[in-house]
């Protein structure tokens, strides 16, 4: 069980702005990447950074691991300022990324493990006793002694974790850590984080699933064009507009009508199945519609919250798949 | 002691690396096959001029400038971590970026010394170029040495080009080649401007060839040049380690260092 002193993560005033054009000479507009970011992670946490792409999840975390300065403001890791005291935050943090790159294909899982841990002072016993213990919790224990190389994409990403683990941090960034896995792969990967946060490790995860955000964080903070536009949890952020909570039932076409002047009902449309779906922007209204609904007979009514994943799309409503610049 | 666990961490994928290359057999008949056909190459230039001085000349020469352009492929080495995305992680990790580099590439070292050896004890020969046993034991060792201290002197260009990726065949080439020139590989370093001369003594390899070239003519003075290699070496192990440090200072100001870079 890792013991920490909250928070875990502290940013303030954060900016990164990065120079335009290429090359020598850089002259084109400057590009800013994160603009007055505040951020607190507390020790134990899991939270998410949710956004699009372009939003400036990665580099807030590269900022954190120490592999970006900052343009401006603060950004401490456990009680350490990453750009004075970076050998503190190194050896107290572990990055993972998604995807096939960060690992050594050519070597085994094993040898993997023992290369990171050596860069994090690892030896001897110690060494191959944390190896196995973490080989044995990313179920690789078998393929132990294979080529990296020669794995899938989710056994991969075990190692990754893995490897982000073997220094023993009381800190992990995942970056994207389940892009390209298959749903089984990112499930367990994600049962895995949950273990991660039974420990009280705290977490930092990237990504733009709001599957993945919803099933794995504590909190979820939505990042876009390089600020911090809400942290709140999972469930909280859904209760955002829980006043845009939907109504959905076989209602005759008078009845529409008449419900459809009632004050806090939205839009009403009718599917090709005749299924009519009310949608409310005022809190409570659907509790009145659906009470209306039963006492004009109307008996298959169902009604929904929305995802997180419709928090998103309201919140960044009309980015679609856009990349920002 | 950290220094030297994270070097022998980082020979495992030296050596992962070099068995993935190389099998035994395409080793000695396509790798040391071409360097012997070099080696024989050069040396034939000698027995053209009608010199056999000239040709021991040539033939040494060439057989060291083997553990040159084979060390020298440490600049292509160093960037295999760029391309696995490694990079970003070893400059966030505790450990020492002069470690990782300097145990990533060392497969060339023992390649480089079999290789060169083989040039020497077993072509060598056939050319005029002979050894008593405690002269060819100690051509190993001087070898060594040579090879050890180039590779350190290799690092230095392999550090400088991970940020120029696209460079790095065209820098070792030029390197090579430059050394192959001045060095005295090919032509005795007094034929060059008194500035070259002076300036390749920075280079451990001229000093290493001077050793084998003492032993080839049946001196043991070898000492003095092991010692000039050994000192160029440790102050270029210097300069790649400070040129390690500024690209991760560089990385972080520039934003150059991706993740999954």
């Amino acid at each position: 069980m890792i013991k920490q002193v909250a928070p875990a993560v502290e940013v303030t005033a954060l900016r990164r702005v990065f120079a335009g054009g290429k090359g020598l000479r850089k002259r084109g507009p400057e590009h800013v990447a994160l603009d007055g970011v505040d951020l607190v992670v507390d020790a134990g946490e899991v939270h998410g950074l949710l956004g699009p792409n372009g939003a400036g999840k990665t580099t807030l975390c590269k900022i954190l691991s120490t592999v970006l300065l900052p343009s401006g403001g603060m950004a401490k890791v456990l009680g350490h300022d990453v750009v004075t005291h970076t050998a503190q935050v190194r050896t107290s943090m572990g990055i993972v990324f998604g995807g096939e790159r960060g690992l050594y294909g050519r070597l085994t899982a094993r040898q993997n493990l023992k290369f990171w841990g050596a860069l994090h002072g690892l030896h001897g016993k110690q060494l191959r006793t944390r190896v196995d213990a973490l080989l044995d919790r990313v179920g690789l224990r078998d393929r132990a002694d294979d080529r990296v190389e020669a794995f899938s994409r989710g056994m991969k990403q075990r190692v990754h974790l893995a490897r982000g683990m073997v220094g023993d941090p009381a800190l992990l960034l995942l970056d994207e850590p389940t892009t390209g896995m298959d749903p089984v792969a990112a499930k367990d990967f994600r049962a895995l984080v949950g273990e991660l946060r039974a420990e009280r490790r705290t977490v930092l995860i990237t990504t733009h699933d709001m599957v993945e955000a919803e099933q794995v964080c504590d909190r979820v903070s939505l990042i876009d064009s390089g600020r911090i536009l809400a942290t709140e949890s999972p469930n909280a952020l859904s209760e955002w507009i829980t006043r845009f909570e939907r109504v959905d039932a076989l209602v005759p076409p008078e009845l529409v009508s008449r419900l459809r002047t009632l004050p806090g009902v939205g839009s009403v449309s009718t599917s090709d199945d005749g299924r009519t779906r009310f949608e409310t922007t005022e809190e409570g209204v659907a509790a009145q519609l659906v009470r209306s609904l039963v006492e004009a007979g109307v008996t298959t009514v169902t009604t929904s919250k929305p995802s997180l994943e419709e928090v998103y799309l309201h919140v960044f409503g009309g980015n679609g798949m856009a990349v920002r610049r | 002691m950290h220094f030297i666990r994270v070097f022998q961490a980082g020979t495992l994928n030296a050596f992962a690396d070099f068995a993935a290359t190389y099998t035994v057999r395409t080793w000695t008949f396509a790798w040391l096959g071409r360097i012997i056909a070099q080696v024989v190459f050069f040396t034939l230039i000698g027995t053209l001029l009608g010199s056999p001085e000239q040709q021991r000349f040539l033939l040494v020469g060439a057989a060291v400038m083997a553990i040159v352009g084979e060390v020298l492929f440490a600049c292509a080495s160093s960037t295999w971590e760029r391309r696995a995305g490694t990079l970003p992680l070893l400059v966030a990790s505790p450990g020492s970026l002069l470690a990782v580099f300097a145990g990533r590439s060392i497969q060339w070292v023992p390649s480089s010394l079999a290789t060169s050896s083989v040039c020497l004890l077993c072509v060598g020969p056939l050319f005029g170029v002979t050894w008593s046993v405690p002269s060819a034991l100690l051509l190993v060792v001087v070898l060594f040495v040579t090879a050890a201290t180039t590779y350190c002197f290799a690092l230095v260009p392999g550090a400088a080009v991970l940020n120029a990726m696209d460079l790095r065949n065209i820098v070792a080439n030029v390197i090579g080649a430059l050394i192959t020139a001045f060095c005295g590989a090919v032509v005795p370093v007094s034929f060059w401007p008194s500035w070259i001369g002076w300036a390749v003594n920075a280079l451990p390899v001229t000093h290493g060839l001077r050793a084998v070239r003492e032993l080839a003519s049946g001196g043991f003075d070898v000492l003095p040049h092991l010692g000039y290699a050994v000192l160029t070496a440790a102050i270029w192990l210097v300069v790649a380690g400070w040129l390690l440090r500024r690209l991760a200072e560089r990385g972080r100001r520039d934003g150059t260092i991706e993740f999954g870079d």
